[in-house]
């Protein structure tokens, strides 16, 4: 019996989560929400006042609206509360847990280091080894375990990161991946521009009101080969929203409904040629846009015409969770791997293919 | 405890010292090991160490900048404060108080 506590904070929620061989015993979590329109939605000059070391990231952070130190305070404050609750919830003594896993990167740095050095910090009052895990691989074992996929083909689509991925010889290697910003970074900044509210997403809002959009509105379709682009949707969408709004040619459900059916044709174009290319006959969406009903409802039309299985999982394990990173921990845990504290620093930038996959064949 | 927290700064060459003594020598050590492992965010102009003798934790920076001297304390003491809340909430008993 191995148990393995999991802290998460990468980007706007903090959450640790318990898992004993496959079952999740508590997932406790918190999410910053900043006000609607909050940030700016021009692309330009986005980088103002923000620290962050990578292009991509810095202009996917600061156009989601929530700011590292503002991210890396709201952790601060309540990261020990959710702590106590897994603990609770979970029904265990600290002494019963076998090792601290906690998100090494990728993600904000400030908000990464806050979660880490209370991981390190418990992992040494405990006396317990620590693990660095990669959010990327969090998301990829917690869906495999929710779902029981055995060996699927993975969309990884959120605020941060648009991958596909497949398995292969010890590594999630990267088929197509936006070359720009993430799928779940376009809604958020286009649900800025119509003032769309932050609570509890803005993902969740534009889904919403896109059920209610009857007209479809012609947007740049941007797929190069297997990878996807979204910065020049954005922006065209982002230039013509407030005209077309205001001379009725069209109404912001509209805009929703077909911006959500622009991005998820191309995230399913590419997620089917990486399975044609691998042979695959399983789909997982993993990461927080991958709970929209209606990418979901989308991928299932094309795995049902190429007879292949999807597997998605609900909001609780799809959006960002500490339930996640110590399920993959318990894989490497139980595969031989730790941490030493001296090697515990977090990174901003860490690809999901620079793990090396020693828990699976 | 006897001995305080002290932080000491020099405006002239940037230089700054804090010093913040803790209940036993392996709790001082536990916060060294948290505190350490992540490298100042810039890329030069600032240097960190820390350092533990006896029960007390050491902290010296020397940087290029004031401007940058302040960010790297200001964030280290939050870190800090939060592994004193650590210790406080899941250390020993002799750690409550603390703060």
């Amino acid at each position: 019996m191995t148990i393995v506590i999991g802290f998460e904070g990468s980007a706007n929620k903090i959450g640790v989560g318990i898992v004993r061989d496959g079952t999740v015993l508590a997932n406790p979590r918190r999410t910053y929400i900043t006000p609607a329109g909050q940030g700016k939605s021009n692309t330009r000059g986005l980088n103002d006042g923000l620290y962050v070391t990578s292009l991509s990231l810095k202009t996917a952070f600061a156009a989601i609206g929530f700011l590292p130190s503002e991210t890396a305070r709201h952790h601060r404050s309540c990261v020990l509360t959710v702590l106590k609750e897994a603990l609770e919830e979970a029904g265990i003594q600290p002494e019963d847990v076998d090792c601290v896993a906690y998100t090494k990167g990728p993600g904000m740095g400030a908000p990464l280091v806050t979660v880490a050095i209370v991981a390190r910090t418990v992992a040494q009052l405990w006396g317990k080894p620590l693990l660095g895990v990669n959010h990327c691989i969090g998301h990829i074992e917690m869906g495999r375990l929710v779902t029981g996929a055995a060996n699927p083909t993975v969309l990884y689509v959120s605020g941060g990161n648009t991958q596909v991925i497949a398995y292969s010889k010890h590594r999630y290697r990267i088929f197509g991946e936006t070359i720009d910003i993430a799928v779940g970074n376009c809604l958020d900044r286009f649900a800025r521009v119509l003032k769309i509210s932050n609570d509890p997403s803005p993902g969740y809002n534009i889904e919403q009101l896109a059920k209610r959009g009857t007209r479809f509105v012609e947007l740049p379709y941007t797929v190069k080969g297997m990878d996807v682009s979204f910065s020049g949707i954005l922006s065209y969408i982002e230039d013509m929203a407030e005209r077309m709004v205001c001379t009725g040619e069209c109404s912001p459900e509209d805009l929703c409904f077909s911006l959500q059916e622009v991005v998820f044709s191309m995230l399913v174009e590419i997620t089917e040629r990486a399975m044609a290319h691998c042979g695959s006959q399983e789909v997982l969406i993993v990461g927080g846009v991958g709970c929209n009903v209606r990418l979901q409802e989308m991928m299932e039309i094309m795995c049902k015409e190429r007879g292949a299985k999807l597997f998605a999982t609900d909001e609780r394990f799809c959006i960002d969770n500490g339930a996640m990173i110590a399920q993959a921990g318990w894989e490497m845990f139980r595969s031989g791997q730790t941490t030493a504290l001296e090697d515990s620093w977090v990174t901003q930038r860490f690809r999901t293919d620079e793990v090396e996959v020693t828990w699976r064949d | 405890m006897s001995t305080r927290c002290c932080l000491y700064a020099d405006s002239l060459t940037n230089d700054s010292k804090l010093t913040v003594p803790f209940p036993s020598e392996k709790l001082a050590w536990i916060a060294q090991r948290s505190l350490s492992p992540d490298p100042e965010p810039r890329k030069g102009g600032i240097s960190k160490h820390v350092s533990v003798t006896d029960s007390i934790l050491n902290v010296s920076w020397m940087a290029d900048e004031a401007r940058i001297l302040r960010v790297s304390v200001s964030s280290f003491l939050d870190h800090l404060a939060l592994v004193l809340e650590t210790m406080e909430a899941f250390g020993p008993p002799s750690v409550s108080g603390l703060k």
